[in-house]
């Protein structure tokens, strides 16, 4: 549960199976060093503990040498004192002299003093009258076994009787002459004396030193360091024959503490950092290998994206240099990638044809300028050429600046086959449209032939009826009346010849084929048929053409299948609006734009109904028609057309109401400059 | 006189010069409104009669339109409607006819047969025109004049007539001289003729 919520808290992964196994190993490491630096302080403290015991032990042992050493000697000393008393070679002067000497050089003797086989004092070191009997009992106790085993003998310490002064060591000495048994020396040490004079200050200093008779009762100590810790303490018997003494030095170091504890807080503080820092990393590892894992999973995903993508794309260095293609790329021109990723200009798939527009476009890269979007071709490596669509864009990096630019490439040549394969429908479209539109105006064609015809034949049948009533008619009769009417007969009969005409080129199907034509031959070649549907619905149509109008490069069936539409449509609008506002306009002019190549703008103007919006979005949508008999197609295919001829079929509101349909045509530039000059003649 | 109402300049002058030919006085109109608007301002009927020749298809008011205006004015008879079509719809055709159009012409029409049937309307219209006038003098007549008139047609004499209408004799004799006199005749001979 805590796991649980700790890992939720901080965001923690925890690890798998096969990365549990790389983990123990590093923590057993860690786990292996934290128990060992915490071994080390504490096995420190112990070998420092051992060697202070050892020291001490040492120390004790040679203080105790020293002791003995002392002792020995003072007994060597008084043993030949007391066999030169025996021998008699000591006056009572020599060996006072003797005693006193030995007591100023071995400090830690109280006094010396001589006894005879009574106890009575026969010689002091010291001069103050001391009888055996004021010794304490211990003492004489060990003057009687030292006159009974003839050796010397230490007494047991302890005070003079009925004082309080220091312990006291007495050495008896017997005298002995064979068994004859003259008396003793009798030195007496105080014990406080022996414990200062004989143990060094550098020992006493560090340690309490105590002498403790064998019920381990202290009878002396010095304690000049302080008392001791029993901490270090060592015990040695000093071995004197007569007395059980033991020496016990009690060290006054506490065991050692200040360095370890430093040492394990360090420690501590070591391992703690230790364990965060590993806890850290293996977040920070945790959240690498996340990343990791999501850049894998992305990188994977883009290289996936990127090799089914039927895109190439092709990434360049401001210099021009290829720095990444796309297999989609590679496989389009058919060179593999290696041999292209960091290859300058000219490419291995430009086609040698093309390859000044490729230098303008790469000298244009070079500048920083680049064409958005622009059709080109490009060469396979096989040597076949393919149409290709490129898209540029500026590569910007992370802090914004450019590094390059990108380009997708789409290859188009099946979009260009299916659109070869489009425009071949249109046209068909375009020929069955006019036949269709041909259908819809037969009848009114019919009707409006008959008019001529019917014109025609009147005009004839009067001027032959007045022949035949010539008689009757008499001198009335002239043949100049006739004139008038047979004038009006021919004129008809040449309007029912144009019309026919116009029909006749209007339906043949043919390739189309663009030639220099006026504008003014344009419409006038189609102003027949507009003003022959134009009366069928009772509209008044108005030409308005521009002077001096240039020539554009056009196939004027096409185009005036484009009017025809137009008209009809713009004719059909006005239906059912108030005959006065039949008016059908058509007006050219030469728009003269500074920026633009000049072009010529033909606007077909109603007063009709106009469009409504909805409409309007769907205008140019093929099968799209608001006629209950309509095919759809003839806006449509007007748009078509204009564009092949390298313009644009735009519609606005007339302001007066209606519709404006208006197309522009790029003049030719030939006839800008003839325009031009003839113009300046003019002026001239 | 022959009314040209069409909307095509090109066909009224045509069919003008063409009824000169055959001596017809002609008047044109550019549109049904114009024509009706003239007829308006008519005062009297030319006595040779009077026809329109009338096209189907006006900007304004289509041509059986102004015919069933004029047939509501009562004027069908006197001004025999002659369409002329260049759609040849028959279903419109045999429709006006019904409703009492002269004839229908479909363009391109033989000229002169056409001017026939317009003299033959210039007749009829003349015809009507008379028509009317003994029409509009029997409106004058008061009911029992009407009865009186009836029985003096069937060839009965006064006494009888006076019988069969439980009236006096001298009462027939006053009604007889008021119906000769309404209808301008002199005699009961002249009387028949007129209304044969």
């Amino acid at each position: 549960m805590i796991i649980k919520r700790l890992s939720q808290k901080f965001n923690v992964v925890f690890p798998t199976r096969r990365q549990a196994w790389r983990w123990l190993l590093p923590i057993l490491l860690v786990f292996l060093f934290l128990s060992t630096l915490l071994w080390l302080p504490w096995q420190t403290q112990r070998m420092e503990a051992n060697e202070r015991q050892e020291q001490l032990i040492a120390d004790t042992l040679w203080v105790e040498q020293t002791i003995r050493f002392q002792l020995g000697r003072n007994e060597e000393n008084l043993r030949t004192i007391a066999s030169e008393v025996t021998a008699g070679y000591l006056t009572d002067t020599r060996l006072r002299d003797r005693l006193v000497t030995m007591i100023r050089n071995n400090r830690e003797l109280t006094r010396i003093v001589r006894f005879d086989a009574d106890g009575k004092m026969i010689m002091s070191s010291d001069d103050s009258a001391i009888s055996l009997n004021e010794y304490s009992t211990q003492s004489r106790m060990t003057a009687e076994q030292a006159r009974e085993s003839k050796t010397g003998l230490y007494s047991h310490p302890a005070a003079m009787p009925g004082t309080s002064g220091p312990i006291l060591l007495d050495y008896h000495v017997p005298l002995l002459i064979g068994d004859q048994y003259l008396g003793s020396l009798v030195a007496t040490y105080s014990l406080s004396s022996i414990l200062n004079e004989m143990v060094p200050w550098w020992f006493a200093q560090d340690n309490e030193i105590a002498l403790t008779d064998q019920d381990d009762i202290v009878i002396d100590k010095r304690a000049a360091g302080g008392p001791g810790r029993s901490v270090y303490t060592h015990r040695r018997a000093l071995d004197l024959p007569g007395a059980a003494l033991t020496l016990s030095t009690n060290s006054v170091k506490s065991e050692p503490k200040l360095l370890p504890s430093l040492l394990v807080a360090s420690v501590i503080a070591l391992s703690l950092g230790l364990l965060w820092s590993l806890w850290a990393l293996w977040r920070d590892i945790n959240r690498r290998l996340a990343a990791e894992g999501a850049l894998r999973h992305q990188v994977s995903f883009r290289t996936a994206m990127e090799n089914s993508l039927m895109t190439g794309l092709r990434a360049r260095d401001l210099e021009g240099r290829i720095t990444y293609v796309n297999p989609a790329f590679c496989e389009m021109v058919g060179i593999p990638a290696e041999e292209l990723v960091g290859r300058s200009p000219p490419m291995a798939y430009w086609a040698p044809e093309a390859m000044d527009e490729y230098q303008q476009r790469f000298t244009q890269v070079l500048a920083g300028t680049v064409t958005p979007q622009f059709e080109t071709i490009f060469q396979r490596s096989d040597g076949e050429r393919f149409p290709v669509l490129i898209f540029e864009s500026p590569l910007v990096d992370d802090s914004g600046r450019q590094t390059g630019w990108m380009g997708s490439i789409l290859d188009i040549s099946d979009r260009k086959q299916v659109e070869d394969l489009n425009r071949r429908q249109q046209e068909k479209l375009q020929a069955s449209a006019r036949l269709a539109t041909m259908g819809e105006i037969a009848s009114t064609l019919a009707h409006e032939l008959n008019q001529p015809l019917a014109a025609i034949s009147s005009y004839t049948t009067g001027a032959l009826n007045m022949i035949d009533n010539r008689a009757a008619l008499g001198d009335e009769f002239d043949l100049d009346m006739l004139k008038p009417a047979l004038e009006k007969a021919g004129t008809q009969a040449q309007r029912a010849g144009q019309i026919i005409r116009s029909v006749h080129t209007f339906v043949k199907r043919r390739e189309p084929s663009r030639e220099p034509i006026t504008v003014q031959a344009l419409i006038d070649g189609v102003i027949p048929l507009v003003e022959l549907q134009a009366r069928q619905f009772f509209v008044a149509t108005q030409v308005q053409i521009a002077p001096n109008l240039p020539s554009v490069l056009a196939d004027s069936v096409m185009l005036e299948q484009v009017l025809l539409n137009l008209t009809r449509n713009a004719i059909e609008a006005m239906q059912n609006v108030a005959p006065e506002r039949r008016i059908l306009r058509i007006v050219a002019s030469l728009e003269n734009d500074a920026a633009a190549q000049p072009s010529v703008v033909i606007a077909v103007v109603d007063q009709g109904h106009g469009i409504p919006q909805e409409v309007a979005e769907r205008l140019f949508s093929p099968f799209f028609s608001t006629k209950a008999e309509g095919m759809g197609m003839g806006l449509n295919i007007c748009r078509t057309t204009v564009e092949f001829h390298g313009g644009t079929l735009v519609h606005a509101n007339n302001p007066a109401g209606g519709t404006i349909f208006r197309f522009a045509l790029p003049v030719l530039s030939e006839t800008v400059a003839e325009t031009a000059t003839a113009e300046q003649k003019a002026d001239a | 006189m022959l009314h040209i109402v069409d909307d095509e300049e090109v066909i009224r002058d045509s069919l003008t010069w063409l009824a000169r030919s055959r001596a017809i006085t002609t008047s044109t109109y550019d549109n049904g409104a114009a024509f009706l608007a003239a007829l308006d301002t008519k005062k009297s009927f030319d006595p040779q009669g009077e026809c329109v020749l009338l096209d189907v298809r006006m900007p304004d008011i289509s041509g059986p339109a102004l015919f069933d205006t004029l047939a509501t004015r009562g004027l069908a008879q006197r001004l025999p409607v002659i369409f002329l079509t260049g759609h040849g719809d028959v279903p419109m055709a045999v429709d006006t006819l019904k409703r009492g159009a002269f004839d229908f012409f479909e363009k391109p029409f033989n000229d002169n047969k056409l001017m026939d049937r317009v003299q033959e309307a210039l007749l009829a219209s003349c015809d009507a025109g008379a028509s009317a006038e003994i029409q509009s003098r029997l409106g004058n007549l008061s009911i029992r004049e009407r009865e009186v008139l009836d029985l003096i047609l069937a060839g009965k004499m006064n006494k009888v007539i006076a019988d069969e209408l439980g009236i006096s004799m001298r009462t027939v004799e006053v009604h007889r001289a008021h119906i000769f006199d309404k209808m301008n005749v002199k005699t009961a001979v002249e009387l028949a003729r007129l209304l044969k």
